[in-house]
């Protein structure tokens, strides 16, 4: 896999609200931040606090109220719904908390989703997926349904279908979140690894304290707003 | 759509495989009863009808008779190339009363003359139907189906027709067999001689049930209908000249509106099969509103997912396509046996074949349509938040 060039994150000014019922809610309120290309940062706040929000709008899958967004300097609002499609299947890896795994596709399929909208051959698709899957540590579970892996397995799968297109940017919404802690902690090696050797921008929201630790940087959100960030001697 | 989106559409069909069965069973059942009815209906109709050939009837109606003199003035128009008459005999065979045989009396040379591009009247039983005045060629069908041979003598009872003698009993030897042109048409009934038969008449000598007619090439068959009508409009006995393919309709609907029977049928079942499918889709759709999201985060466009639906219905189709299909073969030919009688041509035409794809195409495209439109319009956000 190649690194990418550069990615930065920046969110400038940035307000989103959610309607419920008649209210408006709001979830930011000018948050401002920047994220370098291969950083690794995660994410806590209590709940309600707008973490997924954040990766959402850093995804494309969310739409701001005001200020912008830009990733390696392009600005997502400036973009239709299918430019940010195509944008993110380009650019953005997403890992989530229940996996999402396709159930009736085995692991290799799972996997090879994102690069069937790439120009890559069957056989250059079913390489890739070999590696990755040999990367995560799956390859004797390659012709497995998710049913039948484990959940620290079937998030190995969700990670290497999120960087089976090669993206510069992860991002992971509570990836230990459903898991035991071995498994967490392995998820959070497979993380590392990939930041540290391949120089991948991993954002993590996360609820667990301890998985900070694998990350370069903690920042805390309450009420809209980062109220501190901690640098991780660890990482 | 990439070919490795079909493991996506295999993926959905394959997920609940039960309700995925269920459904091309309901298609396949759709299609089964469209493939048989609507053969029955153009078997019923008869593919031997031609729509470049006139029947000239009484306007009363198809049971009416027409004086055999009007043979002569048709026969003298320019517009007509050949014309011939038919008289029905109206007959089953002796002492079986529900054996209605489809029986006509005719005039040799022209009856031949008219009917030369639908039935093979070769020189040979030409020869030997002329050569007796009891004659009859018997089409080859319904010799198979009666067990009649060349030679045979074949004896009738007319509803309606009675001999000198004052008998309602008809005897006619079997002087050929008849082929259709084409191995479709239909060869289920007989013809004799109406020389012999109007001489032989009790009384209503000299009338005819209809008569054929070939028009010249370049007529314009419709003004020449009209023409015909108008010759006769002020005599006693009216007519009614239409192309022989509405005369068969019309005659057949003397009966039923075998059409209407059949459209109505049809529309029913393909109407509920429309609400089960597109119901089932959209709930189908529903429980992968998640999966969409997911598809979406991953790169995948609304109109690229949509297709896959749309794949999805037109594989279910397919599937109930080819299920109807099979079935329809395997059940016409029993039917066909045993309603050789009413519906002497029953078979899967290649109209119903043709017309049977363009429903299925038709149909997989309305009932993907709102499940793939709502999955085009779904928000990303909102789907990943659907469990």
């Amino acid at each position: 896999m190649t690194i990418s060039n550069n990615s930065t994150i920046e969110l400038r000014g940035v307000s989103k609200s959610y309607q419920r019922g008649k209210s408006k809610v709001p979830i930011f309120d000018e948050l401002t931040m920047t994220i370098e290309d291969g950083d690794f940062v995660a994410i806590m706040g209590p709940s309600g606090s707008g973490k997924s929000t954040i990766l959402n709008l850093i995804g494309g899958i969310d739409t701001i109220d005001a200020g912008a967004i830009s990733v390696g300097g392009t600005v997502l609002g400036n973009m239709n719904e299918s430019a940010l499609t195509r944008w993110r299947s380009n650019h953005v890896g997403f890992v989530f908390q229940f996996y999402n795994l396709m159930p009736m596709l085995s692991a290799a399929e799972n996997v090879e989703l994102p690069l069937l909208l790439t120009s890559l051959s069957r056989s250059e698709r079913k390489k890739r997926v070999e590696t990755i899957l040999e990367i995560v540590g799956l390859t004797e579970r390659a012709r497995h349904l998710p049913s039948e892996l484990s959940g620290g397995q079937q998030q190995r799968v969700g990670i290497a279908r999120a960087v089976a297109a090669d993206p510069q940017i992860l991002l992971c919404d509570e990836p230990t979140g459903d898991l035991d802690r071995k498994s967490a902690n392995e998820i959070l090696e497979l993380l590392q690894l990939l930041n540290t050797k391949l120089n991948k921008t991993i954002i993590m929201v996360t609820h667990d304290e301890s998985s900070t630790a694998y990350a370069k940087r903690t920042l805390f959100l309450d009420k809209g707003r980062f109220i501190q960030q901690e640098m991780n001697q660890c990482a | 759509m990439r070919v490795g989106s079909t493991m996506l559409v295999r993926q959905n069909l394959t997920r609940k495989l039960s309700r995925s069965i269920l459904l091309v069973i309901c298609i396949g059942i759709a299609f089964f009863v469209f493939g048989v009815l609507s053969s029955f209906r153009a078997g019923f109709e008869g593919s031997e009808a031609n729509s470049e050939r006139l029947v000239v009837a009484s306007k009363i109606g198809g049971n009416e008779t027409l004086p055999l003199r009007y043979f002569q003035q048709l026969g003298g128009m320019d517009e007509i190339a050949e014309v011939t008459h038919v008289t029905r005999l109206r007959a089953h065979t002796a002492g079986n009363e529900r054996n209605i045989i489809g029986a006509n009396a005719v005039d040799a040379q022209s009856y031949a003359s008219v009917y030369a591009d639908t039935y093979d009247f070769n020189a040979e039983i030409m020869q030997a139907f002329q050569a007796d005045r009891t004659a009859t060629l018997v089409g080859r069908q319904l010799a198979e189906r009666e067990g009649w041979a060349v030679g045979d003598r074949v004896n009738l009872t007319s509803f309606v027709h009675m001999t000198q003698d004052a008998s309602r009993d008809w005897s006619f030897v079997i002087a050929g067999l008849l082929d259709g042109a084409e191995p479709t048409v239909d060869t289920n009934f007989l013809i004799v001689r109406y020389d012999y038969f109007n001489a032989a008449l009790l009384r209503n000598q000299d009338q005819v049930n209809l008569f054929g007619i070939k028009p010249a090439v370049g007529t314009d068959i419709n003004v020449l209908a009209e023409t015909i009508d108008m010759t006769f409009a002020n005599s006693t006995a009216q007519t009614r000249t239409q192309s022989e393919t509405a005369f068969m309709s019309a005659f057949l609907e003397q009966f039923a509106d075998v059409a209407l029977i059949v459209k109505l049928i049809v529309s029913v079942s393909f109407g509920t099969i429309l609400l089960i499918v597109a119901n089932t889709m959209i709930f189908a759709i529903r429980e992968r509103t998640l999966e969409i999201g997911v598809l979406k985060v991953l790169g995948f466009s609304g109109s690229s997912i949509m297709r896959i639906i749309l794949t999805e219905t037109l594989v279910l189709f397919a599937a109930g396509l080819a299920l109807g299909f099979a079935l329809t073969a395997a059940v016409i030919p029993v039917l066909g046996d045993a309603l050789s009688s009413v519906v002497p041509d029953l078979y899967l035409t290649p109209k119903v074949v043709a017309t049977s794809v363009g429903l299925a195409v038709v149909f997989a495209v309305l009932t993907g349509f709102l499940p793939a439109i709502k999955a085009l319009r779904l928000p990303v956000a909102t789907a990943l938040n659907h469990r």
